[in-house]
């Protein structure tokens, strides 16, 4: 189908602006940025030889998971309080979620694999891992939730407070490995004043952390504005909303 | 460009309920209770430190364990199948004999949790994963030799 040009000069119904366009650039060179570093300018690690590379996508992975989260809860809370219930608001916590399990997913899938390798073995029932996979199923029932039906609104409040519910679980997720023995280090970074890592390493740990955040930014660009085509079709049915366009249009 | 849904249709709640979500939260809610049942009966205290056996509540001798030590210098033997090695925590050192290699990066002076059951003084494994730590220095000969080690607490030097 081609897309009708609207006054801008931009194709109708795209989700892409010249800022995201930009975004998106920024984080593919971000992204050959790190592959380089990650793969090839970093030493091996003296204990874990070059498994040691899995950890600039797993570590990133899990902090912006639980950033998607946070902000997922933050959304849901904005929503919820009556001067600032937008359904915008409703709709970067759904697709701050989905980006969120598409990220834990990752350092899931990264884990699994840097545990194989270290530990020798792919999964154990161990505080941090077990913790883990209840917060990533939690946010697949999230998205389960937002897909059963009803209005908008109705959908909005019902998630809204289960995404308030879900976030807890991060502080038990981020301290499993201090409240409990448990086989997954300890955090090597965050809150931990004397860090323990080469400088190189720290550094690409962090530019994995910057480019992942990128992505995250520009994925929830992209999917808030599909999800609110997707709800505007919803509400006025695909033939009105083509109708009404083309009204604008001529 | 304006992407505010228009207020038409929001007010009528429609009954459109699909098969899809439901199959997902029924599948979601039993893997939750999966992973409850498994972090109540095991996760939750992942291991025994070797100093600990007998010593605190459900780390006793004869019962299914998993115990984490030091792997001791110069302890790791092959003999046919089996590996055997001591592993020693807090000044308190214990025998292991495991059937098998273990795998990961398993070596001397490295922390490692092993599977097993304690019997007649020997720690009978059959896993064995290894516990790196959240250290990470290059693979480096003149880094690894500034550095003095104090981290493991031992005298213990892998033999790289």
């Amino acid at each position: 189908m081609t897309a009708s040009t609207a006054t801008t000069g931009r194709p109708d119904r795209v989700t892409g602006t010249p800022f995201t366009r930009a975004l998106g650039i920024v984080t593919l060179v971000g992204v050959l940025w790190l592959s380089w570093f990650g793969l090839f300018v970093t030493p091996a690690d003296v204990n874990q030889g070059e498994s040691v590379r899995i950890m600039y996508a797993h570590v990133p992975g899990a902090w912006l998971a639980y950033l998607a989260f946070v902000v997922t809860g933050i959304s849901s809370a904005a929503y919820l309080w009556r001067r600032t219930r937008s359904l915008t608001w409703d709709r970067i916590a759904g697709a701050s979620a989905e980006i969120g399990v598409l990220f834990m997913g990752i350092s899931l899938v990264t884990g699994s694999l840097w545990g194989r390798l270290t530990w020798g073995t792919f999964w154990t029932w161990d505080a941090r891992l077990t913790t883990t996979a209840f917060l990533f199923v939690t946010y697949v029932g999230y998205l389960a939730v937002r897909n059963l039906g009803g209005s908008h609104h109705q959908r909005a409040r019902r998630s809204a407070v289960l995404a308030l519910l879900a976030v807890l679980e991060i502080p038990l997720v981020h301290f499993s490995v201090e409240l409990w023995n448990s086989l997954h280090q300890e955090a090597s970074v965050a809150g931990n004043t004397d860090v323990t890592m080469d400088g190189l390493m720290l550094f690409t740990l962090f530019l994995g952390v910057i480019v992942f955040t990128l992505m995250y930014v520009w994925l929830l660009l992209h999917r808030q504005r599909a999800l609110a085509l997707q709800d505007l079709v919803d509400d006025t049915g695909l033939d009105l909303a083509i109708a009404a366009r083309r009204a604008e249009v001529g | 460009m304006d992407l505010t849904p228009r207020p038409v249709a929001d007010s009528g709640s429609r009954r459109r309920r699909r098969w899809l979500p439901i199959a997902v939260l029924t599948l979601v809610i039993a893997a939750g209770g999966v992973i409850v049942t498994q972090f109540l009966t095991s996760a939750i205290d992942y291991y025994c430190n070797v100093d600990e056996i007998g010593a605190k509540d459900g780390c006793e001798a004869g019962r299914r364990l998993r115990v984490q030590g030091v792997v001791d210098e110069g302890t790791v033997s092959e003999d046919g199948t089996a590996t055997t090695f001591s592993i020693s925590f807090g000044a308190v050192s214990m025998p292991v004999r495991y059937e098998g290699e273990p795998g990961g990066i398993f070596k001397e002076c490295i922390p490692v949790v092993v599977h097993g059951i304690l019997e007649d003084g020997v720690f009978d494994g059959d896993r064995i994963e290894v516990k790196h730590s959240n250290e990470y220095k290059a693979e480096n000969p003149d880094r690894v030799a500034a550095d003095d080690g104090e981290s493991k607490g031992s005298a213990c030097s892998p033999s790289a």
